[in-house]
């Protein structure tokens, strides 16, 4: 029995092994696993950044913050790592995955409700009002657990019930509201202003949910690495900073 | 294993979604495969091009067309809007994705039994005195039975697991429209999830492995009883 | 049974033309394979539809291009055998006889279960699933079923043809008292001289899908005799055996034929080509065939190149079959008298 437990191991260390060096760190190459909810902006970013420093590619990894701190827990090459909430950094940060020192806050955004209705809706307190109303899946979006967050501190959880049409994730809620299929969504503002019918109705009181912070991180790989180094020391940068207003983000 | 109320109803829920688009699509399936196997007619390329799509299409693609169709501007949201039934976002919206998806496993195995039978029964029956809505119903019918046993197991195991068409014209609503794989996404989404997905994983294999199973016992049974 | 068809069908590079109008009520659809006997029994039961013209039967028009009627499969009342007995699987032997009964008007139900099941010995079969049946108890049963549909004309397409010999010769009775005791009419369809010969009474012979001549089975025999390989083949039906020496003895006319297989007690059907009977112009000394028949030649008819003479012996007759120079040899013309010597394994039981 133990034999075959060393056995399995070593076999699970040598396939690790030919997976981690089948993926070669070239020199000037930076992985970076971030938010889906900062695609746009980090395109530009890093379309930006590659102009002035010619010698650096990058390799985008876009997914959910929580399936991100997964890939990497599970060894997916990443030297720079944007999660959408403080959750997933202080998870990788506990397991010694990111370089606890370079963690930083690099943009907040915030929640609105957005809808292509024509009804009149300026506050939480109006949506008892409409029918159905769109958010991403409290247990697997972020957006959408601020969300719920939101709703039950404005006690509307029970008037609100059955009214809600959960996602996979913020993007569909907003092209639900878009199609009109629900009159609006509660999503991020910088996902808003992309929509083209449905607008901003209002904006979700900060007080009702916890500050939306994306933090950034070199992973403990990135940490050795100049060039992710350099790049993470850039995003601090007033280009970078103009770039995520441009999109919606706030940088304090 | 651990399973909270939340996953037992998305058991519950992918079950009873399962069973009724199986059961909607059955007579359905059957007039199809009758229609593809026994008639002639233009356009017979087409429509089976056409019951043949889904299984070649993304799922999420077809997800896309139902909500368009289905939704509130849909012009079939409009018309059933009009008798007060709205279908998206809701249960049947998953039932309806379901059916969609697994309509060809469901006509292609109901054909195979249907080819397999001989015309001169078919030819017997009519010069013996029987319309053909006769032969039907006492010819056909009871020697498609496997095919459409084996049809609708197929189906209702490809039911149980359907997922990019459903979350977006159902979303995923705990309670509501949240199947079991709708439920692992939600887990598998967060690494703190893997334990919650890894239950409903074997959850869900263990429903797929009985109803395939089953389908095989049934095959096997109904062979026997067709040669006796 | 009238039967007026004049019809046209295309289906690939066959085409079938067929103008004729015939009666009878056991009447045969003879042809070589390919030549459009199936196809017209399909035309004629309405499983396909001929390209133009008119089918009736008796005075019911089952099909006319010009008066746009096509009388659809179940109201043409005609039954079919297929060669293959094409039994019901997922019914039983009784639901299957039963199958085109309950379907058939009451006031049209002139032919009863009990009774064909009697005639068909189908007893012992009626409860038991179709799987477990031999080949001749299922086209018994399909026989059964089609008789019991009422039909007002009885289609047997091959329904031999995919039973071995034995078996075959078995089934010819039932078919035979179907059609008699019933009084239905039947159309046999098949390729087999022999069956012709047995089933029926009119012949329509047809060529690449047209209608080469309608005769009888005899007529038909005969002028095949030269080419098919056994000659004209004489039936006979014998009983009363006898034996002797280990032989059988059969009454035949005023005298016996001397067979070596035969069976005691029962009726049996025996073959013997006419070119298995040599003749004599008189009496010879001592042969070693057993039998030797005085004749008298009834009748000569030629088949190419070769004669066949008809003899008869105390109200029997034989065909035999000899080559024209031997035929001026003996002299042989009608009302001669001749000797005719027939070993007695040259007859063959059929069953």
């Amino acid at each position: 029995m133990k034999t075959m437990k060393h056995f399995l191991r070593s076999i699970a260390a040598v396939l690790t092994l030919l997976v981690l060096t089948s993926v070669p760190a070239l020199a000037g190459q930076v992985s970076i696993s971030v938010a889906a909810s900062l695609k746009d902006a980090l395109n530009e970013i890093v379309g930006v950044y590659a102009k002035s420093h010619p010698g650096a590619t990058f390799q985008k990894n876009y997914a959910a913050s929580g399936a991100l701190a997964g890939q990497i827990e599970q060894g997916a090459p990443a030297d720079l790592f944007i999660s959408a909430n403080v959750k997933w950094m202080n998870y990788l940060k506990e397991k010694n995955l990111v370089d606890a020192p370079s963690i930083r806050t690099f943009a907040f955004n915030d929640l609105v409700f957005a809808g292509a209705t024509s009804q009149k809706i300026k506050s939480m307190n109006d949506l008892t009002r409409l029918g159905k109303i769109g958010i991403g899946s409290p247990k697997s979006v972020p957006a959408g657990e601020y969300a719920m967050q939101a709703i039950v501190k404005s006690g509307l959880e029970q008037a609100l019930a059955g009214k809600l049409i959960m996602a996979k994730d913020v993007r569909e809620s907003l092209m639900y509201a878009e199609l009109g299929e629900v009159d609006g969504s509660v999503v991020y503002r910088t996902d808003a202003l992309m929509a083209k019918k449905a607008r901003i109705l209002f904006t979700v009181p900060a007080t009702l949910y916890p500050e939306v912070v994306y933090p950034v991180a070199l992973t403990v790989a990135g940490a050795k690495n100049a060039d992710a180094k350099s790049f993470h020391a850039w995003l601090k940068g007033k280009e970078a900073t103009a770039i995520l207003k441009k999109y919606g983000f706030t940088v304090k | 294993m651990h399973l909270t109320p939340e996953d037992f109803s998305a058991i519950a829920l992918s079950i009873k979604i399962a069973i009724t688009a199986t059961v909607i699509s059955l007579p359905v399936g059957f007039a199809t495969a009758w229609l593809m196997v026994f008639s002639h007619f233009r356009g017979k390329v087409l429509l089976e091009v056409l019951i043949n799509l889904p299984l070649t299409l993304p799922p999420v693609v077809i997800g896309y067309f139902l909500l368009l169709m289905l939704g509130r501007n849909g012009w079939i949201g409009v018309f059933l809007k009009s008798f007060g039934i709205e279908l998206v976002f809701t249960w049947k919206a998953a039932v309806v994705a379901s059916a969609a998806v697994g309509f060809p496993l469901l006509v292609r195995s109901i054909r195979l039994g249907m080819e397999s039978i001989d015309h001169q029964l078919l030819q017997a029956s009519r010069s013996l005195g029987a319309p053909w809505y006769d032969t039907l119903a006492t010819v056909i019918l009871p020697l498609s039975l496997r095919g459409m046993l084996a049809g609708s197991s197929l189906m209702f195991a490809r039911s149980l697991g359907e997922f990019g068409a459903t979350i977006i014209v159902a979303g995923n609503i705990p309670g509501l429209t949240q199947t079991i794989p709708l439920a692992i996404y939600d887990y598998a989404s967060s690494p703190t999830g893997t334990a919650m997905a890894l239950s409903l994983c074997i959850v869900s294999v263990a429903l797929s492995v009985s109803v395939l199973f089953l389908h095989e016992v049934i095959g096997k049974q109904l062979e026997h009883g067709g040669k006796a | 049974m009238k039967l007026c068809i004049d019809i046209e069908k295309r289906q690939g590079d066959f085409s079938l033309a067929l103008n004729t109008e015939f009666s009878g009520e056991r009447v045969g659809l003879f042809g070589a394979s390919g030549s459009g006997k199936s196809t017209l029994v399909h035309l004629i039961a309405g499983l396909i539809k001929p390209d133009a013209g008119e089918i009736y039967l008796d005075d019911t028009c089952l099909f006319s291009s010009r008066n746009r009627i096509d009388l659809s499969p179940e109201k043409r009342r005609i039954a079919l055998v297929f060669q293959q007995a094409t039994l019901f699987p997922h019914l039983g032997v009784k639901s299957n006889l039963l199958y085109g009964y309950k379907r058939c008007r009451p006031a049209e139900r002139r032919i009863k279960p009990e009774a064909i099941i009697e005639v068909l010995n189908l007893g012992h079969l009626v409860g038991r699933g179709v799987g477990k049946l031999s080949g001749g108890e299922k086209q018994r049963v399909a026989l059964g079923r089609a008789v019991l549909a009422n039909p007002r004309l009885l289609v047997m397409d091959e329904p031999l043809s995919a039973l071995d010999d034995s078996l075959r010769y078995q089934i010819i009775p039932y078919l035979r008292s179907v059609s008699a005791e019933f009084g239905i009419p039947c159309l046999f369809i098949s390729h087999s001289l022999i069956e012709m010969q047995l089933m029926t009474e009119r012949v329509l012979v047809v060529r690449d899908g047209r209608l080469a001549s309608i005769s009888t089975p005899d007529e038909l025999a005969r002028t095949g005799m030269a080419t098919n390989p056994r000659g004209y083949l004489n039936l006979l039906r014998l009983d009363g055996a006898t034996q002797k020496d280990g032989l059988f003895l059969y009454p035949w006319g005023e005298s016996d034929l001397i067979i070596s297989e035969g069976r005691i007690g029962e009726e049996s059907l025996f073959e013997l080509s006419s070119r298995d009977i040599i003749l004599f112009k008189s009496h010879p000394e001592a042969i070693s065939a057993r039998n030797l028949l005085e004749c008298r030649v009834a009748e000569l008819f030629d088949s190419d190149g070769r004669k066949g003479i008809v003899l008869e012996s105390g109200g029997k007759t034989l065909v035999a079959e000899i080559v024209r120079p031997a035929a001026e040899e003996l002299g042989i013309a009608t009302g001669a008298t001749v000797f005719a010597a027939i070993k007695a394994s040259a007859f063959r039981r059929l069953g």
